[in-house]
């Protein structure tokens, strides 16, 4: 993220010199620890106004270096990703399998070792971003049906998901209350599910013994904020291989879909279901176990997506990537589901890094059959490093300002520690020390100032280390990728936020410390 | 423990996210009891404290100028973040009239249904008598996506363009044709502001030399956007100036009567390195082999789609029906995926709510399914990936400047105070009751706080709509986010409610200083 050596040398050089400046040139380093103590008041709300400084940068800091280490740790250097010519992410990307099966037979694609699995190391796989109504806290029925009777509702039928299935309520169970709320009528169930429930509930029910029909008033969703997610659901033929192309693990007691990629489970309601299976990245695992107030989804887990219900037979170690975020399901339910019944992209293993390089450059320039374009997989990743790059030049600037308000915040302090000490100044003169001695005892005071609050500001920070954010990843050019990141607090971080707090002990020591250097010793014993 | 968080981010979150609004409320009542007050009955004590105060300040003009700098650039960054939550916070938050819906593929992204849904979501599905009907002709458009790049061998970002396909009327539809027949007759052309030369050239016009007749005549176009003759289904149309309406209507008819004419936003203009009246060949990114040859017509006024193109829709179309006669067989793959968004407005929240079940009950709308939601709902789902960064700008970096304002101030004034201790003696010698001296106090760095913050957030709007033509954060699709004029009360606020609360602490120790001890230690 930052040219990490530049920055360190700086900090290096500068504390070395500082430190033989100090000692050649016999600062009363004592008296001015003494001045910060004695003025306590002052020097605790500079410290303070450090650490807030350095700790929401460092804070900042550490959230786009997330978004950098997810993209450095996706992709295998000896990967090959093949997009259709002109696409700009997977999720424009066409490709016809007649037009592209033969990528896979390149001399350079290595051979599965897996003697139950043979053939090319490629993973053929459709990429879909799909829109996922977050469930809401109360009710996740999709349907929901029932007999208003008095201050009750008998129920007709309710779908899969939420609290009316975990809570075990079945077609027949009477609702007198729930959640606290009486549902007397059609008009008070709906403004129980308005707002909490995504789309619209048709909702049939009986009045007065004649059958009506309506649906849910769901229009004011927006108004108490829930919304959708975007989930990265990516079909594929063969999970095995799969995962073997992109190096993904899984968890222990996890297993790859079976090859129908579908398995009956029992409902709620006691009922048999049928439900597709997947394999999730840890952290979609735990954006999706929230919704159920756990906190991941295992193997067994289900939620429901699209209508349908979704088991999870494994979870990938996948931890740093961008496929931390995704659902691998089987490309021939998925595909036709989501009207994608093309592939979306081909990756091919290679050697290693230089064989994809060379691999790619040939697929792209000699492959006749269709108009691809083919990448190492690792440039196609850091590719998605656009999106952080902004991040990071907006979290410059708001530095760059807030280096200059913390700099004349401590002009200030620093000024009036000069004017409170005039006399002092006047008796160092005298006994000996020189103009500079002088300039460099207040330099020195402001740095050790900022030394105190940019370590404590940097602890303070450190406290971001480790915690998960979700954003977006891109290239810049329409698609990206939803991510769920780990803020890192890293060495270059707390560099960085050393560096930033000593440049503003710097500036905002420096012109006052020069304006002490020419106070004049009569002067300042007057 | 939920219940409490609740109630304060209830309360809490107006003020963070609609500062505007909170602050103008509060400063109106302060005001109107500041003016009435000192007006008519403490006219003189207030000037007389506020001589002091001022001479106060300007006494140690470094100490102040240098806490009013610290406060200017830190109030910056606070109304940059407070601008995007505010423009944010506006765009999901529901119209009850007037509001717009969006139409799209129920559950996937990006959206792609087939063109064959236009005609029925258009309407909003109606199937029978009694549904709500939406006006085609001014209150629904259609979006479809093309892009393309005039590099094929070397796409960047420069030689990129995406088209939203559309029917140009839909840009501005002008109702009335009285109106229609006024503003072709204004001698502004479609190019506005810029003229072509015969060298080839554009240069921009720098006066219209109108007559007092046509003068009114731009009046009275204006006027037709407040009575709604004139309508846009695209936002922004109230932001325009009547020369420009009129050159934008005139760019409309020229695309209209020839569809390889197209209108360009000035910064994709630029990047491309085009000119008004120059063609262009795009190679297509998304609509393989299907490259289309454009010639720009208009450009869109400065401000919100400098970066955006338009061009017509039925080009698009009938270059896909093109390929699929010359291909027989073999139809394009997005035949069927052509038509990615259908718009439409509603009066009010009861006729949405009515073409929501509409489009929800027909059938013809199965495969693949869609759905249809407000505007503001379907910006939110897509701030919800980007929710964490919000709630850290919200909740980590404006309350942290806030804090550090507050304290650079509170060293100031701590400074001053100490640096004064004599003078406060003095003071209370003379008669100077303890809450006077508070008050003293309190007014410097309030009066500090209100004026730095002014001239904090009066640079910054200056600078960011000026200047730099909006803040440019990369969230979600807005391309820039411009300063409200409501936010140079944001300055003023910040800095009096930080300095009040930054000298809290000093102006309590000022008023409690013993009169004794300060002259025992000076004997």
């Amino acid at each position: 993220m930052f040219p990490t050596e530049i920055i360190l040398y700086c900090l290096m050089g500068f504390t070395l010199f500082m430190a033989v400046f100090a000692w050649l040139a016999k600062v009363p380093i004592k008296y001015n620890l003494r001045n910060l103590l004695v003025r306590w008041q002052v020097t605790l709300m500079m410290v303070l106004a450090f650490v807030l400084q350095v700790g929401v940068l460092i804070f900042m800091f550490a959230f786009v270096n997330g978004m950098y280490k997810l993209t450095e740790g996706s992709g295998v250097p000896g990967n090959v990703i093949v997009l259709s010519d002109g696409a700009t992410d997977e999720v424009f990307s066409n490709l016809g399998f007649a037009d592209t099966s033969d990528v896979e037979l390149h001399p350079t694609v290595l051979q599965s070792e897996n003697p139950d699995d043979p053939g090319p190391l490629a993973s053929w796989e459709v990429y879909i971003l799909v829109n996922q109504p977050i469930p809401s806290e109360r009710i996740n029925g999709i349907l929901l049906g029932g007999d208003f009777e008095g201050d009750s509702m008998k129920i007709a039928h309710v779908s899969w998901g939420g609290v009316l299935a975990s809570g075990n309520l079945q077609v027949g169970d009477v609702l007198q209350k729930f959640n606290g709320f009486t549902p007397a009528n059609h008009e008070s169930l709906q403004k129980l599910l308005a707002g909490k429930m995504s789309g619209i509930a048709p909702l049939d029910f009986n009045r007065n013994g004649s059958p009506h029909q309506t649906f849910c008033d769901l229009g004011k969703l927006a108004q108490v904020g829930s919304t959708r997610r975007f989930l990265q659901v990516r079909g594929i033929d063969n999970p095995t291989r799969s995962l073997a192309v992109h190096n993904l693990p899984l968890r222990s007691g996890g297993k790859v879909f079976s090859q129908a990629g579908v398995q009956t489970i029992k409902g709620p309601n006691g009922i048999a279901t049928s439900a597709w299976e997947v394999i999730l990245g840890e952290g979609i695992a735990r954006t999706l176990a929230s919704d159920q107030k756990k906190t991941t989804l295992e193997a067994g887990d289900t939620f429901t997506v699209a209508d349908r219900i979704w088991v999870v037979v494994g979870v990938m170690k996948s931890s740093g990537s961008t496929f931390d975020s995704e659902i691998w399901a089987k490309r021939t339910l998925v595909g036709p589901l989501f009207g994608k019944n093309s592939y979306s992209t081909v990756v091919l293993r290679t050697k290693d890094a230089d064989s994809a390089e060379i691999t790619a450059a040939e697929l792209t320039k000699s492959f006749k059959k269709s108009a691809i374009q083919a990448t190492p997989e690792k440039e196609y990743y850091a590719r998605l490093n656009t999106t952080n790059q902004q991040f990071l030049y907006s979290i410059l600037f708001v530095a760059f300002v807030v280096l200059i308000g913390g700099s004349l915040g401590m002009m200030n302090a620093m000024f009036a520690a000069i004017s409170q000490r005039l006399k002092d100044i006047g008796v160092l003169r005298i006994i000996g020390f020189a103009p500079w001695q002088i300039l460099f005892s207040f330099l020195l005071e402001a740095l050790l100032l900022s030394l105190i609050g940019g370590l404590l500001g940097c602890a303070a920070g450190f406290l971001a280390d480790g915690w998960s954010a979700s954003s977006i990843v891109s290239g810049g050019a329409g698609g990206g990728k939803s991510v769920v990141l780990k803020m890192t607090v890293d060495g270059q971080i707390l560099v960085f936020g050393m560096l930033f707090s000593l440049t503003v002990g710097l500036i905002g020591g420096l012109v006052p410390a020069i304006s002490a250097m020419f106070i004049k010793p009569l002067d300042a014993l007057r | 423990m939920e219940g409490i968080a609740e109630r304060i981010d209830s309360f809490l979150v107006p003020l963070v996210v609609t500062p505007g609004d909170a602050i103008r409320f509060t400063l109106v009542e302060w005001l109107g009891f500041f003016v009435l007050f000192t007006g008519f009955a403490f006219a003189g004590w207030a000037w007389f404290y506020f001589r002091f105060i001022l001479r106060n300040l300007l006494r140690n003009w470094l100490r102040t100028s240098l806490t009013a700098m610290a406060t200017m650039v830190l109030v910056l960054v606070v109304t940059l973040v407070w601008t995007i939550l505010l423009f944010l916070s506006n765009a999901t938050s529901e119209k009850a009239k007037d509001l717009k819906a969006i139409i799209t593929e129920k559950w996937q992204i990006p959206s792609q249904m087939p063109f064959s849904y236009e005609a029925d979501l258009s309407e909003g599905a109606p199937s029978k008598n009694g549904d709500f009907r939406v006006d085609t002709t001014k209150d629904s458009m259609t979006w479809q996506f093309y892009g393309g790049t005039v590099d094929p061998a070397k796409r960047t970002r420069e030689n990129i363009v995406f088209f939203f396909c559309m029917d140009p009327n839909k840009l501005m539809t002008v109702n009335d044709p009285t109106i229609d027949s006024l503003m072709a007759s204004i001698p502004i052309p479609a190019t506005y502001p810029y003229r072509k030369e015969e060298t080839g050239e554009m240069v921009e016009i720098k006066s219209l030399n109108l007559t007092d007749a046509q003068k009114k005549d731009l009046e009275k176009v204006k006027n037709a956007v407040q009575k709604g003759q004139i309508t846009s289904m695209m936002d922004g149309l109230d932001e325009m100036a009547p020369e420009e309406l009129v050159a934008m209507r005139k760019a409309i008819l020229l695309t209209l009567g020839d569809k390889r004419k197209v209108v360009v936003g000035r910064e994709r203009l630029l990047a491309l390195n085009k000119r008004i009246g120059e063609t262009f060949k795009l190679t297509s990114l998304n609509y393989k082999d299907i490259d289309l040859e454009f010639e720009v017509a208009g450009v869109f006024p400065d401000g919100r789609y400098n970066q955006s193109a338009v061009m017509h829709r039925d080009y698009l179309n009938d270059a896909m029906d093109d390929y699929n006669r010359r291909n027989p067989g073999k139809r394009h793959p997005l035949s069927d995926k052509s038509l990615n968004l259908v718009w439409i407005r509603v009066p009010d929240t009861a006729s949405f709510q009515k073409v929501e079940g509409q489009i929800a009950i027909s059938p013809k709308f199965q495969s693949p399914a869609v759905k249809c939601e407000t505007a503001s709902s379907g910006v939110a789902s897509f701030l919800d990936a980007y929710r964490d960064l919000l709630w850290g700008l919200r909740w980590i970096l404006v309350p942290f400047i806030l804090l550090t304002m507050s304290l650079i101030i509170s060293v100031a004034i701590s400074i001053s105070v100490r640096e004064r201790r004599k003078e406060m003696a003095i003071l209370k010698v003379l008669g100077f009751a303890p809450g006077q001296i508070l008050i003293v106090v309190l007014g410097e760095a309030v009066i500090v706080g209100i004026l730095s913050g002014f001239l904090g957030s009066f640079s910054t709007y200056y600078l960011i709509n000026e200047v730099i033509g909006g803040v440019k954060f990369p969230i979600a699709f807005f391309p820039a986010f411009m300063i409200p004029f409501e936010a140079l009360w944001w300055g003023p606020t910040i800095g009096a409610i930080t300095a009040l609360s930054g000298s809290i602490f000093p102006s309590y120790n000022a008023c409690r200083i013993k009169v004794s001890e300060v002259f025992a230690r000076i004997s």
